[in-house]
């Protein structure tokens, strides 16, 4: 039997990180997941539309939960920021039957849609971990990843009842899925610190700073690449690193890549980029 | 209790009267909930609101208890004023039979700091009274000075015998008798006594940083302990300190200590009041805490670590409060408006909250960004903002300084903040408050911040999906395109640099080529989701701004 969910891609996996979009089906598939995307679903805001109008970001998401809701099925995403987002959102809206009625009002008259509140959101880590379980993605696993491997959350899950069973502040799950992947997880200390992606372009000097840190911690543990749960993130320690490095003058030259490519590299998918990733690790890796 | 004590403590006139001059309710709440102590000490408390107190009444009163706050600019609190015109009017008692002790609540961060505390002190020494307690000024943590003050007070009130002669030598015999009957002070919101809960002991293996500053060695020490569960992480550190290693250095101080911040197991926490099983990891199969210095500050030893940094924020941010009665009379028909007790409790709950160390160390920012005021001055300053009795010029200053490049634009992250549990959502939630005023003061187009978040809002009605082309050719502008150019972002971008093979990024073109104009963006890039009108109709129905 397939677990099927609503599959949300995260802010950016339709542009600067397609990868993900690339590797999270073949991986989910493999695993006996069903992914249905949501077809309609916008970008979660990722807290900056809630900058503008707190209002707007939660009718886009209350958007969103309804047409998961007319599916009958949970979400799930690769990406932490969304998971993140439609968790506050989400409980923003449960626990207050005003607002939920007043933004239901706006879908209704704009969409002809309303939400009760029933879906419920999830990382695609979580369901690896608590749904799959490791034992089923041991036995998927085809090129074990063999190198060592840190892995970065970021704030936006590590929040109570967003993180399924996991710790908030000490999470190891991603370690888990490492190490049954064949890796040697490093455990880092900056593991969900922020990398600063609400701010990006306009507090590029803070934000890269805390990307260094992140980055060069990882290096300093003996990891040979970094892994990231999150589309956005993944985008600034992978695409920002080499500037990152000039601001903090920081060692920050590592392999990233998301979660969803160690997963489908593992289990025998895209054996090619595998090649490139391996070259990658043994040239700066360490 | 000794029987003599106790029939002490029981004869002639045992009543207390508790005045409290209170603006949003904090004074009252402890005057309420001292009266209820007092009667551990065989004292027969009355409450007085000192709106409608009168004054003739004190001369009668052998024992009483103020308990004032201050506000405006080192104002009584309004149900104080007429109480105190009337205390320094012609028909003020002589208070020659009183024994009195003020409690005053305030404020450090305003210039006038617990003034009318100050004031009705004085003025009952000024009439005869006698102080039994030097008044205690407490900062907005007033939890545990104001207890430790009541313990105190309540013994020194109960030795004033049932003829109104206060009887010093008995003191010492009541704390002992209150400390003696186990009677603790852990008192619920309704004044009940709360049990103390044992919890199973369990084994703890503790690790802790060290550092030695003159050997410049940093490493981590480990106990194997077996602790009760609901021993705080302070009474561990004090333990291992007075049975294992003396050398052992951290903050200690009174259970609400801000400066006491430290990490435990990946969070800060005030370690007085955080007990060791909320915070041992669900994750691990034994129980381990490990304690490290907050990341605000160099450490200097072991835990502690140098929070000037944390005073240069504080001063850096002229945090004092202009009432708008700055120039005017004190009559109270000039003062603009009181506050509505909604707002007045919003702005509490802004500035009690906070025990800035600890709120400061929510931040991921913070220690990446010296020049950033901090979370902690955020609040102070956004409190001033929504306060409807504030002055012109410091509403202006304030939202001058929360509007600079210090304030809270420099947060890059508030979802570091709010995940901190109940405390971090409410200060993430003002926060959030905060930043939405400051960008629309600034209409969305002055500087990148604002350009930011409106790009990236109009480009997700425009197809539903973000579109990162638009933001990076919006937000940074030619000057920036060109920067990326030269650092290797574009290169990492276009080229897949570091990336496994996926497609080159889509946005070559929007990458190099300069801005179009505005309201332009590129149609090569996003196909609109399913139902795009949909979006569009929620857009002009919420926010018809973009
Ligand atoms: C608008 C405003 C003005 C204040 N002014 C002062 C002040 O001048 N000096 C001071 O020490 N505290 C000042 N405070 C702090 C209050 O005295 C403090 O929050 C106290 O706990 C309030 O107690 P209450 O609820 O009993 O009024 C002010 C607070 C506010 C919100």
């Amino acid at each position: 039997m397939p677990m099927n969910y609503a599959y949300h891609p995260g802010n950016v996996a339709h542009s600067s990180a397609q990868e993900v979009d690339d590797t999270v089906f073949p991986a989910a598939k493999t695993l006996g997941i069903n992914l249905i995307p949501l077809e309609g679903a916008t970008s979660c805001g990722a807290g900056i539309i809630r900058q503008a109008n707190r209002r707007l970001q939660l009718t886009l998401n209350a958007r969103t939960f309804a047409m998961a809701e007319e599916l009958g099925l949970e979400i799930v995403t690769p990406c932490a920021t969304t998971a993140g987002t439609l968790f506050e959102d989400l409980t923003t809206l449960r626990s207050n039957p005003n607002l939920l009625a007043e933004v239901n009002n706006v879908l209704m008259e704009t969409c002809g849609k309303t939400f009760t509140g029933e879906t419920e959101v999830r990382h695609l880590l979580h369901v690896i971990v608590e749904e799959v379980g490791l034992d089923k993605l041991s036995a998927s696993v085809k090129n074990p990843i063999g190198f060592s491997v840190a892995g970065h959350y970021g704030p936006n899950i590590q929040r109570k009842g967003a993180c399924g069973n996991d710790d908030v502040f000490q999470p190891n799950y991603l370690e888990r899925v490492i190490n049954a992947l064949g890796g040697n997880p490093v455990s880092l200390s900056y593991r969900t610190q922020s990398v600063g992606v609400p701010s990006l372009l306009s507090e590029e000097s803070t934000a890269l700073k805390q990307a260094a840190a992140v980055l060069s911690e990882a290096k300093n543990e003996g990891a040979e690449m970094l892994v990231s749960i999150c589309t956005l993130s993944h985008a600034v320690l992978d695409v920002y690193q080499v500037k990152a490095g000039k601001i903090s003058g920081e060692n920050t030259s590592l392999p990233v890549i998301h979660f969803t490519e160690m997963l489908a590299f593992s289990m025998g998918h895209f054996n090619t980029r595998l090649a490139q990733l391996k070259t990658r690790v043994s040239v700066i890796g360490n | 209790m000794t029987d003599d004590v106790v029939s002490f403590l029981s004869d002639g006139d045992r009543s207390l009267h508790i005045l409290f001059g209170s603006q949003s309710g904090n004074s009252e709440d402890l005057a309420v909930k001292f009266g209820k102590r007092a009667k551990s000490y065989g004292l027969e408390s009355t409450v007085h609101d000192m709106d409608g107190f009168d004054i003739a009444s004190l001369a009668s009163m052998s024992r009483v208890l103020v308990i004032c706050s201050t506000w405006g600019e080192g104002e009584q609190p309004d149900n104080a004023e007429e109480l105190w015109n009337a205390a320094n009017g012609d028909g003020a008692p002589s208070l020659s039979n009183t024994h009195f002790s003020v409690c005053a609540l305030g404020d450090t961060s305003y210039e006038l700091f617990c003034e009318s505390g100050k004031e009705w002190d004085k003025r009952f020494e000024e009439l005869g009274g006698t102080r039994l307690v030097d008044r205690v000024d407490c900062d907005v943590d007033y939890d545990a000075p104001s207890a430790i003050w009541t313990e105190s007070v309540l013994a020194h009130m109960a030795a004033v015998d049932g003829n109104g002669t206060f009887q010093p030598e008995l003191v010492e015999s009541i704390i002992a008798e209150m400390e003696g009957s186990g009677e603790s002070s852990v008192e619920g919101d309704d004044g009940f006594v709360i049990p103390v809960l044992e919890s199973p002991e369990i084994q703890v293996k503790v690790r802790v940083f060290r550092y030695d500053p003159q050997s410049d060695e940093r490493g981590h020490d480990e106990w194997a302990c077996v602790l009760n569960g609901n021993i705080s992480v302070l009474e561990v550190l004090r333990s291992i300190k007075s049975t294992e290693d003396g050398s052992l250095t951290f903050r200690d101080g009174s259970l609400h200590d801000p400066t006491t911040v430290i990490c435990a197991n990946g969070r800060p926490i005030l370690p007085g009041i955080t007990r060791i099983d909320s915070v041992i990891s669900s994750n691990s199969d034994s129980n381990f805490l490990n304690l490290e210095p907050i990341v605000i500050g160099e450490v200097i030893r072991d835990l502690v670590t140098d929070l000037t940094i944390s005073d240069i924020r504080r001063a850096s941010t002229k945090p004092w409060f202009r009432g708008a009665t700055r120039d005017g009379a004190k009559v109270r028909d000039a003062v603009i408006g009181t506050m509505s007790s909604d707002d007045a409790k919003k702005v509490h709950m802004v500035r009690d909250m906070i025990s800035t160390v600890l709120v400061d160390s929510f931040s991921d920012t913070v220690p990446y960004n010296e020049a950033y005021i901090s979370p902690s001055n955020v609040l102070s300053s956004w409190s001033r903002i929504i306060d409807p009795r504030v002055s012109k010029t410091s509403l202006t200053e304030n939202l001058d300084l929360l509007s600079s490049d210090v304030g809270i634009k420099a947060e890059t992250d508030l979802s570091s903040i709010s995940r901190h549990g109940e405390m971090g959502e409410t200060v993430a939630d003002y926060m959030l408050d905060a930043k939405t005023r400051v960008l629309r003061n600034g209409a969305f187009q002055d500087g990148r911040h604002g350009k930011y978040v409106w790009w990236y809002t109009w480009s997700v009605k425009m197809s539903g999906k973000v579109n990162d082309t638009t933001i990076y050719r919006q937000v940074l502008g030619p000057l920036g395109l060109v920067g990326n150019l030269f650092s290797g972002v574009t290169a990492r971008m276009v080229l897949g640099f570091t990336r496994t093979g996926g497609k080159m990024f889509n946005g070559l073109l929007g990458m190099v080529a300069p801005p179009a104009g505005v309201g332009k963006m590129p149609k090569q890039f996003n196909t609109p989701v399913l139902n795009h009108h949909e979006v569009v109709a929620i857009f002009n129905e919420v926010d018809g701004g973009f």
